[in-house]
C-alpha cells in the first residue's frame, strides 16, 4: 500500500550534475509527525520543496525518480493543485508576508482559493485564535516582532486547512517559550486533527516529545529514516552528526554504555526522571 | 571596564524599554545576557554601543562617560556582531570585508593585513579569503562578521544571538571559538537563548525581564531557583533539571551531562 | 473622503489630470490646487503626507526654474509647475485616503486589470518600511565598523552607495522567495479568486461621478 507521502529513488540537481538530493527513498504515513534533521546543506530545504512540488515545477533543474503526495505524483500535478493539500512555511518567513495587516494576510490565502468573504472572516478569526494572535487583526505586518511574524505565517498557512504541513526551521526567531508553544500547537494539530506534519529543525530536544519519525540527511544522502529512538541510536553508534543528539539522549546513551541497562526511549526529561528514580530506588531498596 | 548607572531608555511611543539598569563589566569577563524576546537584551547592547542614547543615567567605558559618543568611536574598543549577517556585509571579497573595519579605524595597510589574516585564521575562513561573501553559507557569513569585528582588535566583543539558525555542529564550533577568544583576554557579552551554550562558556549572567535587570550573578546562582527561571521565560539545562529531581535517590545536582551520567552509573553499580 | 469608493477616487484622479491639462490660466489652476489642498486638510491625513506635498512644491519650483531658464517666460514656468502640482496632488489624495487592498480590488474587479499587476502595488508598499529598516541596519553596521560620515557631500554620497548593493541584492533574493511563496499559496489562480473588500459604489459615488463628467464637459466646451 502506498504511503501518504513517498519518495522513490528521488534525486535532484538545481544545476546538473551537482546533486542536492541523491537517491532518496522515504515513506511518511498519514497523520505522522516527521522531523528532517542533518547538518547545513544536507538537502533538507530541497526535500521540503520537493514535497510541496516546487522542485521541480518552480526551480526547473533535473530530477530523477518520483515524489508522491497524498496519492498524486508531484510531477504530474501543478503547484496550485498541491497547494490545496500542502501548506508550506519557508525559512525566510518575513518575505512570505505580503499584505499590510494581520487579518489581510490570513485572508489572502483563503481569497486565493476563492472562498467567499463571509467564510473568510470566520476562518481568519479561528486561525488567529489558534496561533495566539487574537486582537492583532488590524496591526500592520511591518510592526510585528520576529516571533509574531512567524506565527502569522503559520496562521496564513493553517487557514486553508491543509492536510500536510511542511515547515522549514519555523522557530528561528522564537525564544524557548515560543518554540515550546509552537511545537505544542503543531503536536495538537497533528494528534487532534490528523494533520501530517513535516518539519526541519536543528533543536532536536524541542521536537522529540511530538515526533514519530526522524529523517536524517547529510550531503544529499538519506542516512536514516526511522523512529526517533532508532535514528538517535544510529547517530551515536555510527558517529554521525553527534553534536545534534539532545542532552537527554546523550545521558541515556552514555548510561547504557557505562551500565548494562537498556533504558526506555525517553521523549521528555520527565520520562528520564521517572525511570531513573524507579531504578535507583529499586537498587537502594535491594541494598537496604 | 564598562559601567551602566541607572540607565533609562524608551523608543518613541513606548513606555520604558530599559528601566533603571545598572551594570558593571570587568575586563576578561564572559557575560551572558538572557531573557524573553522583547525583554530588552538587544536594546541594552545597543545602548552600550552608542547606537541609541539613554534618556537618563550614564554609561561609562574605561572610566569615561560616553554621552556624545558615536558607534564609530566605540568601534575602537568594541566589536559589535549583529544577529543578521546579511545586513553587515558590503564588500566583494572576504578579505576586503574584514579589512573595512581596521581601515576605517586608521590602521596602516600592513597592520590591517596582519589583523585580517589573524582574524580569518581564528574563524576558520583563511581558505575563503578571496571568496565572494554572498556565495557563503549562513554560518560562514556569521563567521565573517565575527572576523570583521575581530580584525579591529577590540577589547570587548558583543554578539547578538550568534547561534540562531545554526546547526548543532556550527553551534559547537562557535562555542569553542568564543571560549578561545575569552581565554586570550577578550571580554565577551553574549545575548543568547541557549542555556546549554551559556552554561558551557559564560562566567556570569544577567537576566532581563520587561526592561528591568532582574538577576545579576554567576551562572550557578542563576540556576538555583527553578520557579524564577520559568517566570523569566528561561529553562534549566537538561542535566540540571534531571539531577535535581533525582535528589531523593542521592543524585547530586550538576549542569554537565557527562558528570551526571558518571554519577548515575556509579549509583547503579552500587545497587 | 475615506468612505468614497476607490473606483470613484480613481476616476477623480483621471478627471483631475484632464482638468489640469485643459486649464491654462494661473487663477484656474490655483483654484484647482487650493480645492485639493482643502480636501486633504479636511480629511485629516497623516503628517507624512504634508511632508510629501512640501517636497512636491519644492520639486515644482525647481521645474519652474528650469523652464524659465529655457524659455525666459515667467507665466509659462508658473503654469507648467502649477499643472504638475495639480496633477500630482490628486494622487496624494487617492493614496492617502484609500487602503491599498481596496484600491487593488477596485482595479481588478471594476477596471479589469489582471490581479497580478494590482497585487504588485500592494506588495511593494508592504515592503517599503522593511527596505527602510534594512538600509538603516546596514548604516548602523557600517558605523559599528568605524565609519563616520565626513562633511564632504561627495564622500558621503559614495559611502551611501555602498549600502545600495546589499539592499538591491537582498531585494532580488526577497522577490525570488516571495514568488515561490506565492505559488505555494496557490496564487495566480485568477479564475477563482474572491475579494473581501468593500468597494461597491453607492448613491454618493454616482452623484460625484455625474458632477465630474458635467464639469469636464463644461470645461471642454468653455475652452473651445
Amino acid at each position: 500500500m502506498m504511503s501518504y507521502i513517498a519518495l522513490r529513488d528521488f534525486s535532484y540537481a538545481y544545476t546538473h550534475p551537482k546533486k542536492v538530493l541523491d537517491n532518496i527513498n522515504i515513506s511518511i504515513e498519514k497523520g505522522s509527525f516527521s522531523v528532517i534533521l542533518g547538518p547545513s546543506a544536507a538537502g533538507k530545504t530541497t526535500l521540503c520543496l520537493a514535497i510541496a512540488g516546487a522542485v521541480p515545477h518552480y526551480f526547473g533543474g533535473s530530477s530523477a525518480g518520483d515524489v508522491f503526495v497524498a496519492g498524486m505524483n508531484t510531477q504530474g500535478s501543478t503547484m496550485q493543485h498541491l497547494a490545496l493539500t500542502v501548506g508550506t512555511v519557508l525559512q525566510d518567513y518575513e518575505t512570505q508576508l505580503v499584505t499590510m495587516t494581520v487579518e489581510e494576510e490570513v485572508a489572502f490565502s483563503l481569497e486565493n482559493m476563492g472562498i467567499n468573504p463571509n467564510e473568510v472572516a470566520i476562518s481568519v478569526k479561528e486561525t488567529l485564535l489558534k496561533v495566539g494572535l487574537t486582537g492583532y487583526e488590524k496591526v500592520l505586518v511591518t510592526s510585528l516582532s520576529g516571533g509574531q511574524k512567524q506565527r502569522l505565517v503559520l496562521a496564513s498557512v493553517l487557514a486553508t486547512n491543509p492536510k500536510i504541513l511542511v515547515l522549514d526551521e519555523p522557530t528561528s526567531a522564537l525564544d524557548p517559550e515560543g518554540t515550546e508553544s509552537l511545537y505544542r500547537l503543531l503536536g495538537q494539530l497533528n494528534k487532534e486533527q490528523g494533520i501530517t506534519v513535516l518539519v526541519v529543525e536543528h533543536d532536536i530536544a524541542s521536537v522529540l516529545p511530538h515526533a514519530h519519525q526522524f529523517i536524517l540527511l547529510e550531503n544529499g544522502k538519506l542516512l536514516a529514516s526511522n523512529t526517533p529512538e532508532n535514528v538517535l541510536t544510529f547517530m551515536a553508534s555510527n558517529q554521525v552528526y553527534m553534536e545534534a543528539i539532545p542532552p537527554l539522549w546523550q545521558l541515556k546513551l552514555a548510561l547504557e554504555c557505562d551500565t548494562n541497562y537498556q533504558f526506555e526511549p525517553w521523549r521528555r526529561e520527565q520520562d528520564a526522571i521517572a525511570e531513573l528514580h524507579h531504578r535507583l530506588q529499586e537498587g537502594a531498596n535491594k541494598n537496604a | 571596564m564598562l559601567e551602566l548607572r541607572k540607565v533609562h531608555f524608551a523608543y518613541k511611543n513606548q513606555s520604558h524599554v530599559i528601566h533603571d539598569v545598572s551594570l558593571t563589566v570587568t575586563p576578561g569577563e564572559f557575560l551572558a545576557i538572557v531573557g524573553r524576546n522583547g525583554s530588552g537584551k538587544t536594546t541594552l547592547t545597543r545602548l552600550i554601543m552608542s547606537l541609541i542614547k539613554p534618556l537618563r543615567g550614564d554609561i561609562l567605558f574605561q572610566g569615561n562617560i560616553i554621552p556624545h559618543c558615536t558607534p564609530a568611536k566605540m568601534a575602537h574598543h568594541i566589536g559589535y556582531v549583529f544577529q543578521n549577517p546579511d545586513r553587515q556585509i558590503f564588500h566583494d571579497t572576504v578579505t576586503a570585508e574584514a579589512s573595512y573595519g581596521p581601515k576605517q579605524l586608521g590602521y596602516t595597510p600592513e597592520q590591517t593585513a596582519t589583523f585580517v589574516n589573524d582574524a580569518l585564521a581564528v574563524t576558520g575562513l583563511s581558505e575563503l579569503a578571496n571568496a565572494y561573501p554572498l556565495t557563503l553559507s549562513k554560518n560562514q557569513k556569521q563567521r565573517l562578521t565575527i572576523a570583521s569585528a575581530l580584525a579591529m582588535q577590540p577589547k570587548m566583543l558583543i554578539l547578538d544571538e550568534p547561534t540562531s539558525g545554526q546547526d548543532a555542529r556550527q553551534r559547537d564550533q562557535l562555542l569553542q571559538l568564543l571560549i578561545k577568544l575569552n581565554k586570550q583576554g577578550t571580554t565577551i557579552l553574549l545575548v543568547t537563548h541557549d542555556m546549554d551554550l551559556l552554561s558551557a562558556c559564560a562566567h556570569r549572567a544577567i537576566v532581563m525581564a520587561k526592561g528591568h535587570k532582574v538577576f545579576d550573578g554567576t551562572v550557578a546562582e542563576l540556576f538555583q531557583d527553578v520557579l524564577q527561571l520559568n517566570n523569566w521565560g528561561l529553562t534549566e539545562p537538561a542535566a540540571l533539571k534531571i539531577s535535581r529531581q533525582l535528589a531523593a535517590v542521592d543524585v547530586k545536582p550538576t549542569t554537565s551531562i557527562s558528570e551526571l551520567s558518571h554519577h548515575v552509573a556509579t549509583l547503579f553499580r552500587r545497587g | 473622503m475615506f468612505t468614497i469608493a476607490p473606483l470613484t477616487k480613481l476616476i477623480l484622479t483621471v478627471f483631475v489630470t484632464i482638468w489640469a491639462i485643459l486649464l491654462q490660466s494661473i487663477p484656474a489652476l490655483t483654484l484647482l490646487i487650493t480645492c485639493q489642498i482643502i480636501i486633504l486638510v479636511s480629511t485629516r491625513v497623516d503628517i507624512i503626507v504634508y511632508k510629501g506635498i512640501a517636497s512636491l512644491f519644492i520639486f515644482a519650483a525647481l521645474l519652474a526654474g528650469m523652464q524659465y531658464l529655457i524659455n525666459h517666460d515667467t507665466i509659462l514656468a508658473v503654469v507648467t509647475a502649477s499643472k504638475m502640482i495639480a496633477m500630482t496632488l490628486v494622487f496624494f489624495i487617492l493614496l492617502a485616503t484609500t487602503r491599498m487592498q481596496d484600491l487593488s480590488a477596485a482595479l481588478v474587479l471594476q477596471c479589469h486589470v489582471p490581479y497580478e499587476y494590482a497585487f504588485m502595488l500592494t506588495a511593494a508598499l508592504r515592503f517599503i518600511p522593511d527596505l527602510l529598516a534594512e538600509s538603516k541596519a546596514i548604516q548602523e553596521a557600517q558605523a559599528c565598523r568605524g565609519y563616520s560620515p565626513q562633511g564632504n557631500l561627495i564622500r558621503r554620497f559614495f559611502s551611501y552607495m555602498a549600502i545600495i548593493k546589499p539592499l538591491v541584492l537582498k531585494a532580488v533574493t526577497r522577490s525570488e522567495t516571495m514568488a515561490l511563496s506565492l505559488e505555494l499559496r496557490g496564487f495566480g489562480n485568477r479564475k477563482v479568486r474572491s475579494f473581501g473588500n468593500k468597494i461597491t459604489l453607492n448613491a454618493r459615488d454616482y452623484a460625484l461621478l455625474i458632477c465630474m463628467v458635467t464639469l469636464t464637459s463644461y470645461l471642454i466646451i468653455h475652452i473651445n
